[in-house]
């Protein structure tokens, strides 16, 4: 299998806090990888370690066969990523802000145009970020995480705070580009029901362990073997959520 | 460069290079409103007119000087923070490292540039206003080299402490405490205190000759690399968390 993205054992641990613990992925190319979990399951942590915003305390990654510190400008050429919140420079606006990003990575000018168009901020583009609402801001950060359409796709939670309509396009968004041209996208988000309508591949994460890695048909025959409805994931990811609390809690007690 | 280029287009309506600016025709203006209203008393003072225009207009443009490079340092890394711009830094393929040290170069140069202008108003003064055959512009010259080379380990220092805080009212106190701290044992001349990088901006200040002096020379480079030194090093090394 060609995978761009695979982590070994990858492990986060914040003094006797253990984020992320022993996550090995397996993200093929060209897929839409779905990376869910409950609030505070280690999404963000994962994805953090693979944009080398903070370092694994074990384990390691590769990203197109390079690894980090040694390759990190290669690997970051290669990633547009949307992390957490939108990050922008508020003394700006949403255009200066690309504009930014494009010297960053060497494009030509008519990129920021581009992204702008993608995400539909192009009459907004003259406006101090600042100023922008929150879905405008979610919308810029997805911009300059689109910028120049790189190979690599990770976002953090992409329709936090947007109005329905607004997850709506950027769903569509993102299914759409990988018919755009040839990428790879991990996406996480904390409702099953959102990705599996998008993702090709899904993990499930819960107190920094991986529960599931597969497919969605891989997922439902797991559902049905466990006696629930092949259509209804979102109960599936729930229990399966469910029956790790409860065996943390027993292995606490003992 | 590019990255330097890229840096001086982050800066647009953030006020660092105006502040500088304005600091530099501020300290201009005082030097010469300040001659031309004690003019008769300052050149009374028993000392040699060279010190008098040097050392008794220094003391206030200094102060406008640190006070500029503590908001300029404040600035540069605040807009880099208020919308979590920095996150955004750190996962493009961009040195971090680069980046830094381009923020302490655009701070030097605006800080060269402020007292170019107040010296060049020295100038002008020392040319109309001190008793013919007087002035001697080799001594404004060292003079001025003197007081910017003592005043970069505020500056190297001050963008060190506010790369690494992102609420930018805690380099702003550590400004304010340094200048007050800096003031009270500027006087002193225990050579230990020189390790105070606000002292050492002060030394020119309270010295009664325009000569420097060679000890806080040298402290004055080694602060200001160590600084400088240790703000690239966390750059480098200390990751966004």
């Amino acid at each position: 299998m060609n995978y761009v993205i695979t982590t070994e054992q990858l492990t986060k641990k914040y003094k006797n806090f253990t984020s992320v613990n022993n996550v090995s992925l397996h993200i093929r190319k060209g897929s839409i990888y779905g990376f869910i979990g409950p609030n505070g399951a280690g999404k963000s942590t994962t994805m953090k370690m693979l944009l080398g915003l903070t370092a694994p305390t074990k384990g390691s990654f590769t990203i197109d066969g390079q690894h980090f510190p040694d390759d990190r400008l290669t690997i970051l050429k290669e990633i547009g990523s949307f992390i957490e919140s939108p990050s922008f420079y508020a003394n700006l606006t949403g255009r200066e802000n690309l504009d930014i990003i494009r010297r960053i990575l060497g494009l030509s000018k008519s990129s920021v145009e581009d992204a702008l168009e993608l995400v539909g901020l192009t009459e907004f583009g003259d406006r101090l970020a600042k100023k922008y609402s929150l879905g405008m801001k979610q919308r810029l950060g997805l911009a300059g995480a689109m910028l120049g359409r790189p190979p690599i796709l990770i976002l953090d939670e992409p329709t936090n705070g947007l109005d329905p309509s607004g997850i709506h396009e950027i769903r569509n968004l993102v299914k759409s580009l990988l018919d755009l041209y040839d990428c790879t996208i991990l996406i996480s988000s904390h409702m099953l029901s959102e990705i599996e309508l998008i993702a090709d591949d899904i993990g499930i994460l819960n107190h920094g362990r991986l529960l599931f890695e597969g497919s969605l048909d891989d997922l439902r025959q797991n559902a049905l073997q466990s006696g629930f409805a092949a259509d209804n994931l979102e109960d599936v990811f729930l229990s399966m959520v469910e029956k790790d609390n409860a065996a943390r809690k027993q292995r606490a007690k003992l | 460069m590019r990255t330097l280029a890229i840096e001086l287009r982050k800066e647009k309506r953030t006020g660092i290079i105006p502040v500088l600016l304005a600091v530099g025709i501020l300290g201009a203006a005082y030097a010469f409103v300040n001659f031309l209203v004690r003019k008769d008393t300052l050149l009374n003072l028993p000392l040699d007119p060279m010190d008098v225009l040097l050392t008794q207009l220094y003391g206030m443009i200094m102060i406008l000087n640190m006070f500029a490079i503590i908001v300029a340092a404040c600035m540069v890394y605040s807009m880099e923070f208020k919308g979590n711009a920095v996150k955004k830094m750190y996962m493009l393929p961009i040195s971090v490292p680069a980046m830094y040290f381009c923020k302490f170069l655009i701070i030097t140069v605006m800080l060269f540039v402020a007292v170019t202008l107040q010296n060049l108003a020295l100038a002008q003064i020392g040319t109309t206003d001190l008793p013919q055959g007087v002035f001697e512009l080799g001594t404004l010259i060292t003079f001025a080299g003197y007081s910017f080379i003592t005043s970069m380990p505020v500056l190297s220092f001050m963008l060190l402490v506010s790369s690494r805080f992102e609420n930018m009212w805690v380099p702003l106190g550590v400004g304010v405490a340094g200048f007050l701290s800096g003031m009270a044992l500027a006087t002193s001349d225990m050579g230990l205190l020189l390790i105070h990088p606000f002292v050492v901006m002060l030394k020119p200040a309270v010295a009664m000759s325009a000569q420097p002096d060679m000890t806080v020379t040298i402290v004055s480079v080694i602060e200001t690399v160590l600084f400088l030194g240790a703000g690239l090093w966390m750059a480098k090394n200390l990751r966004y968390e």
